[in-house]
């Protein structure tokens, strides 16, 4: 028989401000990476402001576990569900940061949307929301199949990172004008491979929620 | 390696026709806490009370399968049950002192086992006091009335007794249950001490101080024991669904 709990509507609340925060974020990220595309730097200035609100909820969130942890001494699924709010929390505003950051990188590449088109950034950017559409699935769904998605999407993103970097080392030693500009793009390309590992912390978190199971080091620790 | 100190295999008990426990098999190491969780009813206090035969006193009841002690069945024939209770001692959950000076609560189970020199005893009931953390507030009034304690104090009191006629194992039925934070929090601590030299089973309705305090849990529902585990796993991941309902409030 199963009972109502006071405790219920706390976490029911908890798991809509993690949506809130997953979804804000993902459209920060959807919005970075449409600025970098299009060279929209209106659309990028909306990217850096709308920060505070991800920073106002991340606060939120957090002395909501607080008061969770505090007032009701969660145990089981409910301390590992609120365990893991918290690190996603923390997660998703690193991500926010990120879209900012690559937001403020915008402007200085107006000479050389080209070359960054070469390099392959779209293509890697398309595979970051695509990326991130899945952690905002696993986020509101809870449903593992989605980790898979990720780790396979964030390893497509991680590859794309490193063959971006080879490339601009190459264009750098080839020419030197570019250096300045080519040093931005690899700073880019860093904040995307941050996303994916970021991604990849969100789908363990969640993996943990689910199965109790703590799958993040595993190779290190087997 | 760790000496299973009570097993138990099979174990059904009915209080006449009803079932109250349904074969229960656990086995409960030696110098540990184990708890004891489940809703009211559940049969957890009449499994700890089987573990010393203080059913024995209610009529009706009839016990079928194993409980061994140390390898033992205490329900032989041939056991002495005086002898049983003297090395499976009780704590209740509402302290019981005697209506006699502090000291005499503690004498009284050594002087009725047949120690009778003044000096021994008086060593007996300084350890046992000490043991139950309670001598330093009580060694200069060891004359007065135990009445005169307060509940928190009479409790470690009734420790006392139980420790000194020297037992192996301590079962405790909610033993902070009417007690304040500060008692309770002294009680727990002494527990948690008092696992180095006895196994410890504790029946106990909060789950937080299960939590606290156990090495491993037992829950038991209508009867059965639905999962015995370390009680870092039962609290952060059980394997039942039926515990993981229980314990987070979701049913019982």
């Amino acid at each position: 028989m199963e009972t109502y709990r006071i405790f219920d509507s706390e976490l029911e609340k908890l798991s809509q401000k993690v949506i809130q925060m997953c979804s804000q974020v993902n459209q920060q990220i959807n919005n970075s990476l449409t600025a970098l595309k299009d060279y929209d730097l209106n659309l990028a200035k909306k990217v850096i402001d709308k920060d505070k609100e991800i920073n106002t909820l991340d606060v939120k969130i957090d002395r909501l576990c607080q008061k969770i942890f505090a007032l009701q001494q969660p145990v089981a699924r409910d301390l590992r569900y609120i365990l893991s709010a918290l690190k996603i929390n923390n997660d998703l505003e690193r991500v926010g940061d990120h879209a900012v950051n690559i937001a403020k990188r915008i402007s200085p590449l107006e000479d050389y949307r080209q070359l960054v088109s070469e390099l392959g950034v779209d293509q890697v950017s398309t595979e970051i929301s695509v990326l991130f559409s899945y952690v905002l699935d696993v986020v509101k769904t809870h449903d593992l199949e989605y980790c898979q998605k990720i780790y396979h999407h964030s390893a497509i993103v991680k590859e794309g990172c490193l063959d971006i970097a080879d490339r601009i080392l190459n264009e750098m030693m080839e020419k030197s004008e570019v250096v300045v500009v080519a040093s931005n793009i690899l700073i880019i390309v860093n904040l995307f491979e941050r996303i994916a590992s970021y991604s990849n912390n969100i789908a363990e978190s969640i993996t943990f929620v689910v199965d109790g199971e703590i799958v993040k080091h595993r190779k290190n620790i087997e | 390696m760790i000496h299973e100190k009570i097993h138990t295999e099979n174990m059904f008990l009915h209080y006449g026709s009803k079932l109250a426990l349904n074969d229960i098999s656990i086995q409960i190491p030696e110098k540990k806490v184990t708890a004891f969780i489940g809703p009211s009813g559940c049969g957890k206090s009449t499994f700890l009370r089987s573990l010393n035969r203080m059913n024995d006193l209610i009529d009706g009841v009839k016990i079928e399968g194993k409980i061994l002690i140390d390898g033992i069945n205490i329900y032989d024939n041939n056991i002495d049950v005086v002898t049983l209770r003297k090395k499976v001692g009780m704590v209740f959950q509402k302290s019981n002192p005697f209506a006699k000076s502090i000291y005499e609560n503690v004498a009284y189970g050594p002087r009725i086992n047949g120690v009778k020199d003044k000096k021994q005893l008086d060593e007996i009931v300084e350890t046992a006091l000490q043991n139950a953390a309670i001598w330093t507030e009580v060694k200069d009034r060891l004359g007065d009335s135990a009445m005169g304690l307060s509940g928190g104090q009479q409790q470690r009191l009734c420790i006392a007794r139980t420790l000194a006629v020297n037992p192996e194992i301590v079962l405790m039925d909610e033993p902070a249950s009417a007690l304040d934070p500060l008692s309770t929090s002294k009680i727990e601590e002494l527990i948690v001490q008092l696992k180095e030299k006895y196994t410890i089973v504790i029946v106990t309705h909060n789950m937080q101080q299960a939590a606290r305090i156990s090495d491993l849990t037992a829950f038991f529902y209508l009867g059965e024991l639905i999962e015995f585990d370390k009680t870092k796993k039962i609290f952060t991941n059980p394997d039942k669904k039926q515990t993981e309902d229980y314990i987070t409030g979701r049913f019982g």
